[in-house]
């Protein structure tokens, strides 16, 4: 009896299984804490400056604001065109997820699941990809989408993303499908299924987990994106909120307080997301990394 | 027959799409830059083939040496406080001490942020106007030392990889975490029975049982650093006087505002090169598969 307890006890709680004393355990809080007040404070800072007013700023960078002024919110959605900017990366990003999915879900399934002659080379010219930074490939990049006229197209760009995303997204899914037994889609076949119906009633649901993790990446990726953004789009109205934001900053230049609410505002959807969904993000950033 | 015949189109039918987007924005302009690099640029559309000219020109140009310089530093020091205070935080999460629920997700915000947003956030505290770094430091004593880190060739730099740090430690911290949830618990639990704890538990068991992680992150940090754009083209644009321009940016400076497409594609090469050089002969000497 009393053994069980025991054996539960350690289960529950690492400080026994790791046998942290007493004075260790005020040094690591009181690391902690300072770590975290060095997290918050900017933030916190960020805050309190975006509810002040621009005279009050110049007297008192340090306090609570003394009446919160939400109209710096409203200006800066207003003047920033946050609502056009959150639409527009919300636009790149879906293309980027709709295309990622179907490339790399396929590109996967037939390497996972097909012995063929050039399945290794397709594998590695692929997967050679995830060395290839999106730095090098832009000049050129910026040269096609003048020539082709893709500027200034939130689909072209979300196309383009997706293609960085693939090399990361097969190496992931093609090792997550090769772990499905082989009998299921044998007995689906038998069954009368054909290629097509495998892969969509069979490899497809029970890849989920996979493709929510390869989703996940390709968010996190792609909505911070500056650099192809910034050579893509030049019009005032087709941008993504990193460049949007960069635009409002650089237009109102001496509005501090409003521009605080703008990075404010930016900063929300992350945030959200993150809010929503940080379980999964932090388990797919670490399988995604540590191929798991 | 008739059934293999399907097979091998419905493999072609499946590969295409993928393969063709893959070439077409991510093969094709690689190839194609490292074309590119061998022309003399009049405009963007007329060009002349100079053959090495262009790299003759890059290498002997001081401002490309200063940003191999400034690459290398900032990869030297964001990897110096990113690592280990990643490893520490992934430890003491690891602990699971009470609250550390609360910690761990306070941790993570930084990297969840916009990174222009969190450019302009540092530049912002850095700034003598409205920053928080001056009054902090008269608050301290040392306001007569306060100099706008950023406006000093000298310090702006240091300043930069410090707000890159604050921006991206959560995300070691997560992969270490990671890392030592997966370590045996038998192994942790009969050390702390033999009486191994504390830091010696740490250098004795926890290194080497997490060995892996570390080396994925020595990597991914490394190679990452070698990438880095966007906060430093947003808090300085590789300024005061060159101090902070680091390969990416001198690349996007040489093709976008000098107008020489010419260098910047020998430097998106430089940057390929180096990018995959460095992941292969780091994966090598830690003993990973190569690809």
């Amino acid at each position: 009896m009393s053994s069980i307890a025991i054996n539960k006890k350690i289960n529950d709680n690492r400080v026994s299984l790791l046998k942290v004393g007493k004075k260790a355990r005020i040094v690591i809080y009181a690391f902690m804490a300072i770590c975290s007040i060095l997290v918050l404070l900017p933030l916190l800072w960020l805050i309190f400056t975006s509810l002040k007013t621009q005279a009050e700023l110049t007297q008192n960078i340090w306090g609570l604001p003394k009446s919160p002024q939400l109209s710096n919110y409203a200006l800066a959605w207003k003047k920033g065109r946050m609502g056009l900017y959150i639409t527009n990366s919300l636009i790149s990003t879906i293309v980027t997820i709709i295309i990622t999915v179907i490339t790399s879900t396929t590109i996967s399934f037939i390497l996972s699941r097909f012995t063929f002659k050039l399945n290794r080379t397709i594998y590695y010219l692929v997967v050679i990809g995830m060395m290839i930074p999106i730095h090098a490939a832009v000049i050129p990049l910026y040269i096609m989408a003048l020539n082709l006229k893709l500027q200034n197209n939130l689909v072209a760009l979300g196309f383009i993303y997706a293609a960085f995303r693939i090399p990361a997204s097969v190496f992931f899914l093609e090792s997550y499908m090769k772990s499905i037994p082989k009998e299921l889609e044998e007995s689906a076949i038998i069954d009368g299924c054909g290629i097509w119906k495998t892969f969509v009633n069979i490899i497809l649901p029970l890849s989920k987990d996979g493709i929510i993790t390869i989703v996940i990446l390709a968010v996190l990726a792609c909505w911070n994106e500056l650099l192809v953004a910034m050579l893509m789009l030049n019009q005032p109205f087709i941008k993504t909120l990193p460049i949007g934001l960069m635009g409002f900053i650089g237009e109102y230049n001496s509005e501090y307080t409003q521009l605080c609410a703008g990075l404010v505002i930016a900063c929300l959807p992350g945030l959200i997301f993150y809010a929503l969904l940080k379980e999964k993000i932090v388990k797919g950033m670490t399988v995604g990394a540590i191929k798991g | 027959m008739d059934v293999i015949k399907n097979k091998r189109l419905a493999i072609i039918m499946f590969l295409i799409p993928g393969l063709l987007v893959y070439l077409l924005f991510v093969f094709y302009p690689i190839l194609q830059g490292v074309i590119l690099s061998t022309y003399r640029w009049k405009t963007v559309s007329v060009k002349v083939f100079t053959g090495f000219d262009n790299y003759i020109g890059v290498f002997q140009d001081n401002l490309f040496w200063k940003s191999m310089k400034n690459s290398f530093i900032f990869m030297l020091g964001t990897g110096l406080i990113q690592i280990p205070l990643g490893f520490i935080l992934g430890y003491l999460l690891y602990l699971q001490l009470r609250g550390y629920r609360y910690f761990q997700t306070i941790f993570f915000i930084p990297p969840m942020l916009m990174t222009v947003a969190v450019g302009y956030i540092w530049g912002y505290i850095y700034s003598p106007a409205i920053g928080i770094l001056k009054p902090l430091m008269q608050a301290v004593g040392l306001g007569k030392y306060y100099i706008p880190p950023l406006a000093d060739s000298r310090t702006a730099l240091f300043f930069m990889i410090l707000a890159q740090a604050w921006n991206s430690t959560g995300i070691q911290m997560m992969l270490f975490n990671a890392g030592f949830m997966n370590m045996p618990e038998e192994v942790i639990e009969m050390s702390t029975i033999d009486g191994v704890y504390g830091w010696r538990k740490i250098f004795y068991i926890v290194i080497p049982l997490s060995w892996e992680v570390t080396k994925t992150v020595i990597i991914l940090q490394l190679t990452g650093a070698l990438r880095a754009f966007d906060l430093i083209f947003v808090m300085t644009g590789g300024g005061p006087n060159h101090a902070t321009e680091v390969l990416p940016v001198y690349m996007f400076v040489q093709a976008f505002q000098n107008f020489n497409i010419g260098y910047g594609t020998v430097a998106a090469v430089v940057i390929f090169v180096l990018s995959m050089g460095l992941t292969m002969s780091l994966r090598k000497i830690m003993g990973q598969e190569i690809i």
